[in-house]
């Protein structure tokens, strides 16, 4: 980095806070760094205090009760949750997306709760975790509230995040727990990139639900699937939601298409 | 200006930093080890890839401050001993070294495959180096040396002859 | 003809044998430019011009300058020098105006990383913005703005290129063999066609870096990550109008170039701001992102085609015109230029030919060389091409590749005569399309496709490349035998990856006849200690320096056998050697050892005669002739290597997805002389070219900024994008003047590559691509018949993006 900085990792998240409302806006967090550290690099975020939280034990928190659900702790890594044995047996979806985040080696460093945080249109996380009715724990000083993940997110990389605000975790309620799903990434190589566009679905009691990213300036939901509805109709429904651009990745026409390409691909697999 | 103290390759470091440099700067900088590479600051090459606490990780996306505490394994650690190891020795058989300039990371990223999968298959080798790119081999003599390193190559590498 | 020596009989020389610098890269302890630190070392950034042409208005650089640690700050205005390969059109920072997205306008050295980019950040630049032009056909216009309204003052290499003063045309290469018209009216079909490939980076992974100390007295070192020290030296000695006695240029290990790092590049920059700091060392490394913009790439190229065939599809005529994007500066383009004008037509005989190659100024990061010189891009067009002849007619494509290949008696594009030991293009054609099993689709592959529901095409292509080099290109090596018999190589042909100094140092062995182990060549390169090479680029070093390092070796033995002739009171015709000791041969016992020889030999009582053993290898480049300027008739071919790719693919219809099946490279090498680099180069050269062909390419928008300069948007291909199976095959007919029969294969894997994908993918699916790269959504249009994406550069007119200010707002609120 040649911007400069200086570095606190406070012990506890009181202390944290406490650096947060006395800094605002100056502050950055860092947890992985693999968005913040490469915004740095470059220029885009020039923060003069970087909090990192890691040395806060219950950031690190990661637990799973059928009755209770799941809590993904801020400084819980992507290959972490990965390796939760509960993941890959009851949030399939999860597993799915997390194991195409990125490489192996910022995976190890990388958060499911920074991920959602950066709230980029590509995120692997967020259509996965918008299918499972996830919430986002935040604290700050004097409070802490819980926002629905599709109120989390508000357009491209912003959030209802206060700059004194952190998250604590992610919630996953155990609606969802051992659904069928399944997760398609169109990229440009076969090694790792993000997401020109992702479809995320998740089967359930007679209903599925499908997210998508990189399709609209926020990750999408649509409103649930009966059972045997029609792969057209769930195209269609899908084409109506989402309003994807042109760039450098690719046109709109053709993350349209795949849109409708994955949806139609994931309800084979999954069995819609 | 922070204190900082790690374990690299079985050594103790003690240092003065700088709070924002990364610990990829500072290890090739102000410790000197720089077999440890650096291909694009951005944690997309691999190049810079260390094992630290047991994991592999992009030492281009870690503040030095953060490794305070911790136990950091580098490239020069492989061959402490004055032997090169086993995975080396099956890069130098292979050819699978040609600039060596992504070599160091790619070595670190296999040391850390090796300790999940002790006889990765083929697809395995080739999803656990993902992360690192390699522009002049095309990839294929480091998966035979992995391969071969790891008792698992049938025929050599030999070219052939039309 | 130098050592043509029976298989049987070799050693080292076709045997595996490990890398010679590999384990030194192995441990990490190689050296690169990049890991140097010097004492007193200052460090540099560049401020780099966000427009594609601008008036410069004004440069503020008092902040900057005051800043506590800014040793140096420098704008173009003070800089009075002017640097250039073959055309001299470059300042070293912009000056007036700036030509292209990402050129260097001012730089500063500092005592820290962070202080020189902070004052970078501290430097006022007032622009004017101006209108570029961003594409060579519209730069070909009457109302074109002037890249370079000065080209008629610029000095350039008037044996070799044709600048035309007045326009945007750096060079324009022309050839003529016999007569193109009449072909095309005796043809059967006429088929004319154009082709589009993007600008491309090379992605070293080592970034371009440099360390320059420009000491008292006008004496200056550099250290650099640099393909070729003397012709680096002599362009940085031009420019500063210094005598190349005064510079000395440095090379230890490079981490990859790919043609990149041939020439000079940052070095006049560094070498400023250290003149200014007062001496002090400066290191200027390169940031991934400059390595896009601020440094060069590989030159856009339209290339149309149009070929008259006979009733048995035999080639009458071809008529072929290149148009190579300079981007801002001519550097190497005007010679990719010329040297893919006078192999345009790939390897087939041509009987009437004609061939306009264009060299364009646009405003953009100027094209430099990259692996293939050329023929990566037109090899794209020209193998497409030739598959679209052969549908057209009806015939089978490789089948029509046969039948027009060139062979013995055959005349080259230039009027060379092809001989028998030239190489054979047929037998690498042969051996892909066996190797692929070409026409067919084995069981094993159809219940592949019935189970994925995927379509399965197969394609063969062909190659042909010749070393891009000046008749005169010339090389030496110097061999110094040690105190105790090991030899030590010294040689300024660089290895940056290749391998070439193993194979140097096997040919040594081999030609003394010493153990592999007691052979070392030097690996860090030294234009003060070291023999001139003139560049390490063109495949052309395996058989230059194979040649000279041969010459030096016979040389030492030769003066060795001299001293121990008068050591042993014997003939020279009767002495003979082995790895220890050279010996009378009718009286083996009477020997002298080259321990006893090394530094010159001692008599019992005390007499000594010989000195040190040294032998010299000089070797230049023989019987090459300039071209004609007007017909492009001559002989610009040290030797010519023929390949071909074998591709199987299969694609979805639906989706435009594919997979690589399986890629069997082949190369006529003369002689294979390490297999296991020569292996490596086909392997690695193709997913290079696999790369270019699949995901790479620059994309900019209406302006000229460049939207994709980093990994994020430019991706390269991971060890997931290497096709599941790749071949490598050698053919071996021995090239009489290379070293043991051998020929360069650095640069050829990368050729073709792309347009054994195409062709392939439209064997599969009928989908009909004449521009790269081939991603899904190009081949997804192209069976849908869709018009093709709009925003790559390859098809716009202003080689742009439709929407380019919702990208660019995208670009930089995404991740
Ligand atoms: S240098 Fe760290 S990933 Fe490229
Ligand atoms: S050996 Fe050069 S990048 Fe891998």
């Amino acid at each position: 980095m040649t911007h400069e900085f200086s570095y606190h990792a406070p012990g506890s998240l009181d202390e944290a806070l406490a650096l947060l409302s006395e800094y605002g806006e100056k502050a950055a967090v860092l947890s992985g760094g693999t968005d913040l550290l490469v915004n740095i690099r470059a220029g885009l975020s020039r923060p003069e205090y970087v909090i990192d939280i890691k040395k806060i034990p219950e950031l690190k928190a990661l637990s799973y009760d059928p009755e209770d659900g799941l809590h993904i702790g801020a400084c819980v890594t992507v290959n972490e949750l990965l390796e939760y044995e509960p993941i890959a047996e009851s949030f399939a979806v999860l597993y799915a997306a997390g194991a195409e985040l990125a490489t192996h080696q910022l995976r190890h460093r990388a958060t499911p709760v920074g991920n959602i945080v950066t709230a980029s249109p590509c995120g692997d996380m967020s259509s996965p975790l918008l299918c499972l009715e996830a919430e986002v724990v935040i604290v700050s000083q004097n409070s802490t509230r819980r926002v629905a993940l599709r109120e989390f997110i508000t357009g491209v990389k912003t959030t209802v995040l206060a700059p004194t605000e952190i998250v604590k975790e992610i919630f996953v309620p155990p609606t969802y727990a051992g659904a069928q799903a399944g997760y398609q990434k169109l990229k440009r190589i076969k090694g790792h990139d993000l997401g020109v566009v992702a479809v995320a679905l998740v089967k359930h009691n007679g209903s599925f639900r499908i997210g998508i990213n990189s399709a609209a300036p926020t990750p999408l939901l649509l409103p649930d699937f009966a059972a045997g509805t029609p792969v057209e109709e769930v195209q269609k429904a899908a084409a109506k939601a989402i309003s994807p651009i042109d760039d450098v990745r690719c046109t709109k026409e053709y993350r349209a298409f795949m849109v409708g390409v994955y949806i139609e691909r994931l309800m084979k697999e999954v069995g819609a | 200006m922070k204190r900082v103290q790690f374990t690299i390759n079985g050594d103790l470091y003690e240092r003065e930093i700088h709070e924002h440099r990364t610990l990829l700067h500072v290890l090739r900088e102000e410790i000197g080890l720089t077999g440890t590479k650096e291909g694009c600051g951005a944690g997309e090459c691999g190049a810079c890839t260390i094992i630290m606490n047991g994991v592999p990780i992009n030492a281009c996306l870690v503040l030095a401050v953060e490794a305070d505490g911790t136990e950091i394994e580098t490239v020069e650690g492989e061959s402490k001993s004055g032997r090169l190891s086993p995975v080396q020795e099956a890069f130098d058989r292979h050819h699978a070294v040609q600039c060596g300039f992504c070599t160091p990371g790619m070595l670190m990223t296999i040391k850390d495959l090796l300790q999940r999968y002790p006889k990765p298959s083929r697809e395995q080798i080739i999803e656990g180096i993902e992360g690192n790119f390699c522009r002049c081999t095309g990839y294929e003599q480091i998966i035979e040396a992995v391969l071969d390193a790891t008792g698992q190559l049938e025929e050599k590498g030999e070219i052939k002859h039309a | 003809m130098l050592e043509q020596i029976p298989a049987a009989e070799l050693r080292y020389v076709g045997k595996r044998t490990p890398r010679i610098d590999a384990k030194e890269k192995l441990t990490g302890q190689a050296t690169y430019v990049s890991d140097m630190v010097l004492s007193g070392m200052l460090y540099a950034r560049v401020k780099t011009s966000p427009h594609a042409r601008a008036r410069i208005v004004s440069i503020n650089t008092e902040k900057a300058r005051k800043l506590p640690g800014v040793r140096a700050v420098v704008i173009g205005e003070e800089l009075d020098y002017r640097v250039g390969l073959y055309v001299v059109d470059k300042a070293i920072l912009a000056r007036n105006e700036v030509r292209h997205y990402g050129e260097a306008v001012a730089a500063v050295a500092a005592d820290s990383i962070e202080i020189a980019q902070k004052a970078v950040d501290l430097i006022d630049v007032e622009y004017e913005v101006l209108k570029p032009v961003l594409h060579p056909l519209d730069a070909l216009k009457d109302d074109a703005p002037l890249v370079h309204p000065n080209l008629g003052e610029y000095d350039y290499m008037e044996a070799a290129f044709t600048p035309k003063p007045g326009t945007n045309i750096a060079n324009h290469t022309k050839l003529r063999k016999g007569d193109v018209e009449k072909a095309f009216e005796e043809a059967e079909w006429t088929i004319e066609r154009e082709y589009t490939n993007p600008s491309v980076q090379h992605v070293p992974m080592e970034t371009h870096v440099a360390i320059v100390k420009w000491g008292y007295d006008d004496e200056v070192t550099i250290w650099s990550s640099a393909q070729s020290p003397f012709t680096l030296r002599n362009l940085f000695c031009t420019a500063f109008r210094l005598p190349h006695r005064n510079v000395r240029v440095i090379v230890p290990h490079v981490g990859g170039g790919f043609g990149g790092k041939a020439g000079i590049g940052i070095e006049p920059l560094v070498a400023v701001l250290s003149k200014k700091a007062g001496g002090a060392p400066v290191k200027l490394t390169a940031t991934r992102e400059q390595e896009f913009s601020l440094l060069p790439c590989r030159s856009q190229l339209t290339y149309r085609i149009k070929t008259g065939v006979s009733k048995d599809g035999k080639i009458l005529g071809q008529k072929m015109t290149m148009y190579w994007d300079s981007g801002a500066y001519a550097d190497y383009a005007v010679n990719v230029t010329r040297a893919s004008g006078y192999s345009a037509g790939g390897p087939y005989e041509i009987p009437n030919a004609q061939v306009d190659a264009y060299t364009i100024y646009t405003n953009k990061p100027f094209g430099t060389a990259y692996r293939g010189f050329g023929h990566v891009e037109f090899h794209w067009g020209l193998e497409r091409h030739m598959d679209l002849i052969a549908r057209a007619i009806g015939m089978d494509p490789l089948e029509f590749r046969k039948r027009n290949a060139l062979r013995e008696g055959s005349t080259s594009l230039t009027g060379e005569k092809i001989r028998a030991n030239t190489g054979s293009i047929l037998k690498c054609l042969e051996a892909a399309e066996s190797a692929v099993g070409y026409g067919t689709l084995t069981e094993a592959e159809k219940a592949r496709q019935e189970k994925t529901g995927m379509k399965i095409g197969k394609a063969v292509v062909g190659l042909h490349k010749a070393p891009a080099m000046p008749p005169f290109t010339a090389t030496a090596v110097i061999l110094r035998m040690n105190e105790d018999s090991t030899v030590t190589a010294t040689l300024s042909l660089t290895d940056y990856g290749q391998g070439t100094y193993t194979s140097i140092a096997q040919m040594i062995a081999e030609r003394l006849g010493f153990p592999i182990q007691k052979v070392k060549i030097a690996f860090e390169s030294d234009t003060d200690h070291d023999p001139y090479d003139w560049q390490t680029v063109a495949s052309k070093g395996l058989l230059l320096s194979g040649n000279a390092a041969i010459l030096a070796a016979e040389d030492l033995l030769k003066n060795a056998y001299e001293i121990a002739a008068q050591a042993l009171r014997c003939q020279v015709v009767d002495l003979d050697h082995d790895a220890e000791k050279i010996f009378i041969r009718h009286h083996p016992e009477s020997s002298v050892t080259f321990r006893q020889l090394a530094i010159g030999y001692c008599y019992p009582n005390g007499n000594s005669i010989g000195g040190p053993l040294i032998g010299v290898g000089r070797y230049i480049a023989q019987g090459l002739t300039h071209l004609d300027k007007d017909t492009g008739q001559g002989l610009p071919a040290l030797d010519w290597t023929y390949g071909a790719h074998g591709m199987i693919v299969e694609v979805d219809e639906h989706t435009g997805e594919y997979n690589v099946l399986k890629v069997a490279s082949v190369f006529d090498v003369g002689k294979v002389i390490n297999p296991d680099a020569v292996r490596g180069q086909a392997i690695g050269g193709m997913l290079q070219g696999l790369g270019t062909a699949t995901c790479e390419g620059y994309i900019y928008d209406q302006e000229g900024h460049l939207l994709n300069p980093s990994f994020t948007d430019n991706k390269i291909p991971t060890a997931k994008d290497l096709p599941l199976e790749v071949e490598s095959i050698s053919v071996e007919t021995p090239q009489i003047d290379g070293p043991y029969g051998a020929r360069g294969v650095g640069e050829h894997s990368m050729i073709a590559v792309a347009a054994a994908l195409g062709n392939a993918l439209q064997n599969a699916t009928g989908a009909q691509i004449t521009h790269m790269p081939l991603r899904f959504e190009d081949v997804w249009r192209a069976i849908q018949r869709r018009e093709p994406v709009d925003n790559w550069i390859t098809k716009s007119p202003y080689g742009s993006c439709r929407s380019a200010p919702e990208v660019q707002r995208h670009q930089q609120q995404e991740c």
